[in-house]
């Protein structure tokens, strides 16, 4: 469907008609997001009510600060917490559909306003890792196809120690060597490039070594085609074989995965925001979550659940772009 | 995370790593003024810079920077002046008058009088400003009159032995009346303190920016010098977690960090560009509390043979490599007034057995654990993993181990901190360590009275031990109305020996609290109040 606007000029007359196919396209589209947001909001509201805690005490500093009677009292009258479960839900969800994500008991502060303030912090992180990660698979694909057997080997080996190693391991290690050792880096985050670096290798690691599985196989397949020794008879260059050809083969899976990678980069923030003291939308939710401070924990949850959503969406529109094949069949 | 491998992991790989590394800095024997001190804290971020509201640690920390309080204390452990110069208790114990500096004021500007102290008791009374610590602290607090500008009168229900104590924490720190005045929202952004430093920047989950006071000059009467701190400001982070923070450290990103495990504390003894200061917290030691509320620690008999059959010495040397001293007290060893008896903690598998087979645990399963009435003897241990350190998690696991000698079933539950009190507020345990700071003997009242098994509004009680003795409580509410030293001291003793004697508390060690630093940061040391490291003396020799 998206195949079919770039594939043709639009024209005037015809507009009627694909706005009528674009219609329940673009409903149902719409009601699957919302359903998800909906639902993704009540799973987290009852799952953060229902485990022990009390988020009256993220009020007034977090549990264990000895929080007085009259102190919860107020703080429960204040925020709501002393209505019945289902009426404070209800009252949650009324406020979402206004578009109000609430107060966060624990920052004192709009819960829009602390997303953000933090949302630009994990995107960057995230954008640079995810460039990261497909500079360093394509790298070791394009060794992989042109290095022989051997080649092939150490790539697979590296690759299956990089997308195996837990990121707070990775992330240590890296500070122990860079760091530590050589002293060419700041172990934690401080402003400017270099305190980016050590974060967006430990993210960018794991998820080369998923990709680079991925894209080699694909590499390695297409560069024993026909196409491929088609290309070579027309007198195409090892370079041009490589990158017009068969590296683009190999996006396609490596694009299928986006919206995994959009999860595990993600999750992996939480850790590494948190080791690099990074801020950022996972140190957030981190601490949010300790402290049962539900309206930042949902705020948060609705706003990566938002966010993967894109992704798939970006992820058809990019296989499509990717494969003409799709944008023939989509016609 | 894994909280348990990561600092594991880090330590051994620190060790490999650790060979040769000293250099040798030219030492100043005058301190310089100027630079900029990088602290990096691995608490959670406070989320109100004013001690007042709610009232934890890492609000102490940051705020002994920036607050000053009416008294102070010194290394012996008696109350010294500070904002206040000197204090008198009425003869009926019903009221205090305190004379306060006349040559104080605040970073905004306003002068410190009498109304200073009631403005912020009042704040520290007032519901809205949901203060916990300094709320308990002041209990007994009717109100503040007028003596003249410079001497406010603070009046009592009863005679409070503890209010010195009391109002030298920071949580009950002088803040301006005038900025009080503002919102919650600004006051707990910038609290305004008469303090060597102060707040100018909160860039959140970043850090906090202090600058000096450069018109300061009322340190606590133990401080190194007179007049403006030597650094020119601290920029405070936080650095959540404990291997990376020490990397930082290592690597000059930051001068000081605080939370630092055993493994750290040994590993950095053999760097010479690294010192340690170690300041144990005041107020109870850290213990494991026996819940006596319900069966079988209801049982005296079968109190004292878990205690006996916990090997806790032996543990406490091999997981905290010296860096920890075993405490056989209720309270702090920076208590004066602490007791300590180390023959009731005697390791004693045969004891143990007698008692269990006299308290008619005499049956064993196939697993070898206890068994009576066709009970097995299980006990419920619910471990905070935001509290306990890894060092302590697994001197739990070796108490869990000899404990089974004896024929004990210790079920180890690691909890995060709000399933942990939600796990006590419902009784679920039969053993739990809970932490507790405050400056003085007085804290035995909190936690040993009956009083405080009654829960607050949250379930949360501090009595964990669930010690009911009308004795007990006569003697704690006795020794906090006198102000005789000899009679209270005698008063404490008696409730202590209460406390240790009937089995319901396992002592551990002081309530650890390590520092380590870089060499070159010269005079930082410890207020002897709650041992937060103030920076008032502290300069740079680089």
């Amino acid at each position: 469907m998206a195949g079919s606007i770039a594939a043709q000029p639009p024209v005037t007359t015809r507009t009627g008609g694909r706005a009528r196919r674009w219609l329940p396209w673009l409903l149902l589209r719409t009601g699957g997001v919302l359903f998800v947001l909906w639902a993704v909001a009540t799973i987290t509201f009852f799952a953060i009510r229902l485990i022990p805690g009390d988020p009256a005490e993220a009020v007034l500093g977090g549990p264990g600060s000895q929080a007085s009677e009259e102190a919860l009292a107020q703080a429960r009258r204040e925020y709501g917490l002393d209505r019945p479960l289902i009426l404070q839900y209800l009252g949650y969800l009324g406020r979402l559909l206004t578009g109000d994500l609430g107060r966060s008991y624990s920052l004192r502060a709009p819960v829009a306003e602390v997303i953000g303030e933090n949302l630009g912090g994990t995107l960057l992180l995230a954008l640079l890792s995810l460039a990261a990660a497909a500079v360093i698979a394509l790298g070791l694909a394009a060794w992989s196809a042109r290095g022989g057997k051997g080649a092939s080997g150490v790539s697979s080996v590296l690759e299956i120690v990089g997308a195996a190693v837990p990121h707070f391991w990775l992330a240590i290690s890296l500070i122990l060597l860079f760091s530590t050792w050589l002293g060419w880096l700041p172990p934690v985050s401080v402003p400017g490039p270099a305190g980016l670096v050590l974060p967006v290798l430990t993210l960018a690691i794991p998820l080369a070594g998923f990709l680079g599985q991925v894209m080699r196989e694909s590499i390695l397949d297409a560069m024993a085609s026909p196409f491929v020794l088609a290309a070579r008879a027309r007198g195409e260059g090892e370079g041009g074989v490589f990158w017009r050809h068969a590296a683009r083969h190999a996006a396609l899976p490596a694009i299928g995965l986006a919206g995994w990678a959009f999860g595990a980069l993600i999750s992996g923030a939480v850790v590494v925001e948190s080791i690099f003291a990074r801020p950022g939308l996972g140190r957030s939710l981190l601490a949010a979550v300790q402290l049962r401070d539900v309206p930042l924990v949902i705020g948060i949850v609705l706003v990566v659940a938002l966010g993967y959503m894109l992704v798939t969406t970006l992820t058809d529109l990019a296989d499509r772009l990717a494969d003409p094949r799709l944008r023939r069949a989509g016609r | 995370m894994n909280r348990l491998a990561l600092p594991l992991l880090s330590a051994a790989a620190v060790a490999l790593l650790l060979a040769g590394c000293s250099t040798a800095a030219p030492t100043n024997s005058e301190p310089v003024s100027g630079g900029t001190l990088v602290y990096a804290s691995g608490d959670g971020e406070p989320t109100c810079l004013d001690p007042h509201v709610g009232g934890n640690y890492p609000q102490a920390l940051v705020a002994t920077q920036y607050l000053e309080s009416l008294v102070s204390k010194n290394k012996d452990g008696e109350i010294i002046p500070w904002l206040a110069t000197s204090w008198k208790e009425a003869d009926d114990g019903l009221s205090w008058v305190f004379t306060l500096r006349d040559d104080v004021t605040f970073t905004d500007g306003t002068p410190l009088t009498w109304e200073a102290v009631a403005a912020n008791i009042a704040h520290l009374q007032d519901p809205a400003t949901a203060s916990s610590t300094g709320y308990l602290a002041l209990q007994k607090v009717t109100g503040v009159e007028k003596v003249d500008e410079h001497s406010a009168k603070v009046l009592l229900s009863a005679p409070d032995s503890a209010l010195l104590d009391s109002l030298s924490q920071p949580w009950l720190a002088i803040e301006s009346p005038t900025a009080l005045k503002r919102s919650q929202e600004v006051n707990c952004e910038s609290p305004v303190g008469t303090g060597p430093f102060e707040v100018t920047a909160w860039d959140r989950q970043q850090s906090i920016t202090l600058e000096r006071n450069k018109d300061y000059d009322s340190p606590p009467a133990d401080a190194g010098h007179k007049g403006p701190a030597y650094l020119k400001k601290i920029v405070w982070r936080f650095l959540p977690d404990s291997a990376s923070r020490y990397a930082a450290l290592r690597a000059g990103t930051v001068d000081v960090i605080d939370n630092v495990q055993p493994d750290t504390i040994v590993a950095a003894e053999k760097d010479d560009t690294i010192d340690h200061l170690d300041a144990p917290r005041p107020g109870a030691s850290n213990r494991i509390e026996l819940n006596s509320g319900k069966a079988p620690f209801d049982d005296e008999r079968v109190r004292e043979a878990f205690i006996r059959s916990a090997d806790v010495d032996d543990a406490v040397k091999s997981l905290f490599f010296g860096t920890a001293k075993r405490s056989y007290s209720a309270l702090s060893s920076v208590e004066k007034l602490g007791y300590s008896d180390k023959s009731l903690f005697d390791y004693d598998q045969k004891a143990a057995a007698t008692l269990l087979d006299e308290a008619g645990w005499t049956e064993k399963d196939a697993e070898g654990y206890r068994v009576k009435d066709g009970t097995r003897l299980e006990l419920d241990f619910p471990v905070s993993t935001n509290q306990s350190i890894p060092a302590e998690q697994s001197l739990f696991e070796q108490i869990q181990a000899t404990a089974k000698q004896a024929g004990f079933k210790v079920d180890l539950h690691p909890l995060d901190l709000s399933s942990w009190y939600g796990a006590l507020a419902k009784n679920d345990y039969n053993l739990v360590s809970a932490p507790y700071t405050k400056v003085g003997p007085d804290v035995l009242r909190i936690l040993y009275h009956s009083d405080g098994t009654i829960p607050a509004p949250s379930g949360y009680f501090a009595n964990l031990a669930q010690l009911k003795d009308p004795k007990l409580d006569a003697l704690l509410v006795q020794a906090s109305e006198t102000s005789d030293q000899d009679e209270r001291a005698a008063l404490y003793k008696q409730a202590q020996q209460i406390v240790l004697e009937g089995y319901y508390i396992l002592p551990l060690y002081d309530q650890q609290n390590h520092f380590l630093y870089r060499a070159d940061v010269k005079g930082i040391r410890a207020l002897p109040t709650v041992s937060t490291p103030t920076f008032y003396d502290a300069w740079l020799d680089r």
